[in-house]
């Protein structure tokens, strides 16, 4: 009988299915550079200069960004924009009022933005890149851009030097009797400074660099657990012989 | 307890989970008291302080905050510097010689107890009960003071006095002269406490 | 000093500390009566577990609670902060912090194993419906202590899942307005609101559990644990008036349990260091986003252990008071009719009538709260509700344990459902699923009576290891 309630439990666990609950496209999968030392600092890199203009990182100290390879001066030299104490957060003063008057809301702070977008279609990192990698030029909007993977944002598209302008190419298809616009490709409207696997890969290490900010201590935690696990497993194996030794007493 | 190989069987576990667990028990505490020690942020706050000197004129005194404690810049006219040499019989501890480790780093170990004799640099803490001295910066009789006052430092809680080098009279409450902070010159206008070369 | 316990002057050191310490305090004969001469059957298998991993867990969430307070901030403006300021700025704070998120959740699953066990082998019935009783409270006290707790980070996910909580008390005819006002502190959820469930998960409910632990143990002990065959070992006593079936809790379930807490902290551990956030089940992705009061998130879901009676608290609409009024009408009139006396009959009329009355004057709403908290009370009343001759799932009738089996995967499917957002076919799920919970329960006085039991031994079951 206890078979049987855990074949079901089992069962109900396998079934916890995704449900798409965004209102935008699906999101691509981000390529996974968390053990790439260069990748997080070139998105370090990234993040500094072109995303801490308007977003706060406040729960983020400059001087832990040693933590991914960078030595304290390096970190004074070229990352050090908001303030001059490289043991403070990057925190940026914009307006919150002024703020909402120019995009419509206060841009959000983008320390734990990776840990808090991740949802059924995927990980906070994977919104993140294709939000970054999904807008087109649309002049109804105030800032004259629009977003697929975040339909209406209220930011305009801040590495669009690098990406360059594109605009999105459907197809009509038929899904369930009902016809449904899917995205088939882009155009390059107008070119970018980079090529679009070059944008694409910077565009990955900048993601994957917020995903370390939102969780600095991951790669500690892993290292650590795995010695936890070890110790777990021979204090366990102990236990059961000590646990024997004793039981085969009674009868 | 008659049959010795259960005996041994049961005291070998018994011997490896004490083992096992005082491992344990040492590798969990480990995080929970370094909890203790000081964050991240307290560490940031507690940096050094960089101090720019060229706006202090001779005989004026400026106060910064290091590690929530005032430190004073004092720059002293000649006349202050030669009144240490006067002063070092009322001294308790002239030469520095109490608790250097504590109180006087070694580039300090001098006469004037400081890196360029101009500038005096020390918390500004007395070393009885921690209130902060006042300036008697003016040399003659005032009010507590001797009358052969050669200019200082007067504690207003117990009415201990040091000189203008930060050390401390005979007699007084106070046991130790004023701590001398690690600092170190990044140029002849900048001035970085918190930090030495040592360091 | 007539009645001080002598001891020779040659004996060892430890043995006249031991003796001076024994003279002003019972700390030997506790020991024996608790542990060495406390005597549980030796049957016991993989769900006697839980109880100690209950204690554990417990334990474990005072000191890392304690460690965490050194540091939180309980201010509407600085909460979410000082968490960030753990995890970030606190030497090893992140490992405080995700032993505290992971222990929340890990109690919910030891506890209801706890009480599953409990429900399998009868073990709430008597002599023990106190030691049940006593449970119950603590699983009402752990509910409180862990909404409370959720509302700490102040994220999105606390604020709003305590803001939609606390209106529930509203939907109460009469107090409910001024009762979420006394419990909010203001008008909606904030600071006030914060710094008294601060003060409530801190130090008010964990005193409160650490008392009902205590009076649970000891009501335990008072009358001896029960087994998985549902054989009470005191009725068959050696000379020495110990159980044939009893063994010595020390050492033998000392060693035992820390061969369970071993295999506890594996399955632990793995979650804290690989998967802290467990899909977003144990630190939901939302509370990552400081609290909004003027912005609710699209989906608010109460933390996973709650989502059963979340479930059965939505269930109830307004078309299904129609079929809990059926229900009621049928419940007077069966009740009714076993009733000896004209009075008695014509109270348990008056009675069901007077409740279809306010079944149907009341909002839905509010009876969604009455069945949400009375799926927890019913619990209570688990030991004059089950009349079966045998106390063990082992020897019930087979149909039975299907019953139970069933049970277990409705209560699952509850919870699933109250994770999803509503649907149609989730709403008519949830009301059926609420009404076999309730069913299973109300007319257990009944069916536990049907079908051939099997003979229960005199003896436990048990094969040497």
């Amino acid at each position: 009988m206890k078979k049987l309630i855990f074949s079901v439990v089992l069962a109900f666990a396998a079934s916890f299915s995704s449900h798409a609950a965004t209102d935008g496209i699906a999101w691509d999968k981000a390529p996974d550079r968390l053990n790439d030392l260069g990748a997080l600092q070139n998105g370090a890199k990234l993040f500094v200069n072109y995303c801490l203009n308007c977003h706060s990182a406040s729960y983020m100290r400059f001087n832990r960004l040693s933590d991914i390879g960078l030595t304290e001066q390096q970190i004074k030299d070229n990352l050090l924009f908001t303030t001059d104490k490289v043991g403070e957060t990057m925190r940026v003063t914009m307006d919150p009022k002024q703020a909402k008057e120019w995009f419509g809301g206060n841009p959000p702070d983008l320390t734990l933005i990776a840990r808090s977008r991740s949802g059924p279609g995927g990980s906070g990192v994977d919104y993140i890149y294709t939000y970054l990698r999904t807008y087109y030029r649309d002049d109804t909007k105030p800032t004259g851009w629009n977003n697929l993977a975040f339909p209406n944002a209220g930011m305009p598209h801040v590495l669009w030097e690098l990406q360059g302008q594109r605009s999105p190419v459907f197809e009509e298809i038929q899904s369930h009797g009902n016809p449904v616009q899917v995205l088939k490709g882009w155009t390059q409207v107008t070119p970018g400074k980079l090529s679009s696997a070059q944008y694409d890969s910077d565009v990955a290490d900048l993601v994957n660099y917020m995903q370390w900010m939102s969780d600095p201590t991951q790669g500690t935690r892993v290292r650590v657990g795995v010695w936890v696990m070890l110790y777990l497993l021979v204090f366990f194996f102990i236990a059961w012989r000590l646990n024997a030794a004793y039981w085969k007493d009674i009868r | 307890m008659s049959d010795t190989t259960v005996d041994t069987d049961k005291r070998t576990w018994l011997i490896a989970t004490g083992c096992a667990g005082a491992v344990g028990g040492a590798a969990v505490a480990v995080p929970f008291i370094s909890a203790f020690s000081p964050s991240e942020r307290a560490k940031a706050a507690g940096a050094a302080v960089e101090v720019d000197i060229t706006a202090i004129k001779p005989g004026q005194k400026l106060t910064v905050e290091w590690r929530g404690k005032p430190v004073w810049i004092v720059r002293r006219t000649p006349e202050q510097l030669e009144s240490l040499k006067k002063v070092e019989g009322q001294l308790a501890d002239p030469e520095s010689k109490r608790n250097p480790a504590e109180l006087t780093p070694d580039y300090a170990r001098n006469q004037a107890r400081s890196i360029k004799p101009e500038f005096f640099v020390g918390v500004g803490i007395c070393s009885h009960l921690g209130c902060s001295p006042s300036d008697k910066f003016q040399m003659g009789p005032q009010t507590s003071l001797p009358d052969d006052w050669q200019g200082g430092f007067f504690c207003p809680c117990h009415g201990s006095t040091f000189d203008m080098a930060g050390r401390v009279y005979k007699n007084k409450p106070a046991p130790d002269n004023l701590e001398v902070p690690p600092h170190m010159y990044l140029s002849d206008t900048r001035l970085l406490i918190g930090e030495d070369k040592k360091a | 000093m007539a009645e001080f316990k002598d001891i020779s002057p040659d004996a060892p050191v430890a043995d006249k500390a031991l003796n001076w310490v024994d003279n002003r305090f019972p700390l030997s004969k506790l020991f024996k009566e608790h542990m060495s001469e406390y005597y549980a059957p030796k049957n016991f298998n993989f769900f006697y577990f839980f109880g100690v991993l209950s204690m554990l867990v417990l334990v474990i969430q005072i000191v890392t609670g304690v460690f965490l307070v050194m540091h939180y901030k309980p201010d509407a403006d600085s909460a979410f902060a000082s968490v960030e300021y753990i995890m970030r700025d606190v030497p090893w704070g992140w490992l405080i912090r995700y032993m505290h998120s992971t222990g929340a959740s890990a109690f919910f699953v030891v506890v209801y194993l706890h009480m599953f066990r409990g429900l399998i082998y009868g073990s709430y019935r008597k002599p023990r419906e106190l030691v049940w009783l006593f449970g119950c409270a603590i699983f009402l006290a752990l509910m409180g202590e862990a909404f409370m707790g959720y509302l700490l980070p102040w994220g999105q996910m606390s604020y709003w899942g305590a803001q939609v909580i606390v209106n529930l008390f509203s939907a109460i005819p009469l107090i409910g307005p001024d009762l979420a006002l006394l419990i909010r502190g203001d008008y909606v959820v904030g600071d006030a609101t914060l710094n008294r469930f601060f003060s409530f998960h801190v130090i008010a409910v964990p005193l409160v559990l650490l008392g009902l632990v205590v009076a649970h143990i000891i009501a335990l002990h008072e009358v001896g644990s029960n087994n998985p065959d549902g054989v009470e070992i005191k009725a068959q006593k050696d000379a020495n008036g110990i159980p044939l079936d009893g063994i010595p809790f020390h050492p033998y379930y000392s060693v035992h349990d820390l061969m369970g807490i071993m295999g506890f902290l594996l399955v632990f551990c793995a979650i804290i260091f690989f998967a802290p956030e467990f899909g977003g089940y144990f630190l939901e992705y939302n509370n990552f986003i400081p609290a909004d009061p003027l912005k609710t998130p699209l989906h608010i879901a109460p933390v996973w252990y709650f989502t059963p009676y979340y479930s059965m608290l939505r269930a109830i609409t307004g078309e299904m008071m129609y079929a809990l009024v059926l229900c009621v009408l049928a419940a007077g009139y069966l009740i009714s009719t076993r009733a000896n006396t004209n009075l008695s009959k014509a109270v348990i009329i008056g009675g069901a009538a007077a409740l279809v009355v306010s079944m149907l004057a009341i909002d839905a709403k509010f009876w969604g709260v009455v069945v949400m908290g009375g799926a927890v009370v019913i619990l209570f009343f688990l030991p004059w509700l089950d009349h079966c001759e045998v106390k063990s799932i082992r020897y019930r009738p087979d149909w039975h344990k299907y019953l139970y089996v069933i049970f277990v995967i409705n209560f699952f499917v509850l919870g699933y459902l109250g994770i999803q957002p509503p649907s149609a076919i989730g709403e008519r799920v949830s009301q059926l699923g609420s009404l076999y919970y309730f069913g299973f329960f109300l007319l257990m006085p009944w069916w536990s009576r049907l079908g051939q039991t099997k003979p229960v031994p005199d003896r436990v079951n048990f094969t040497a290891h």
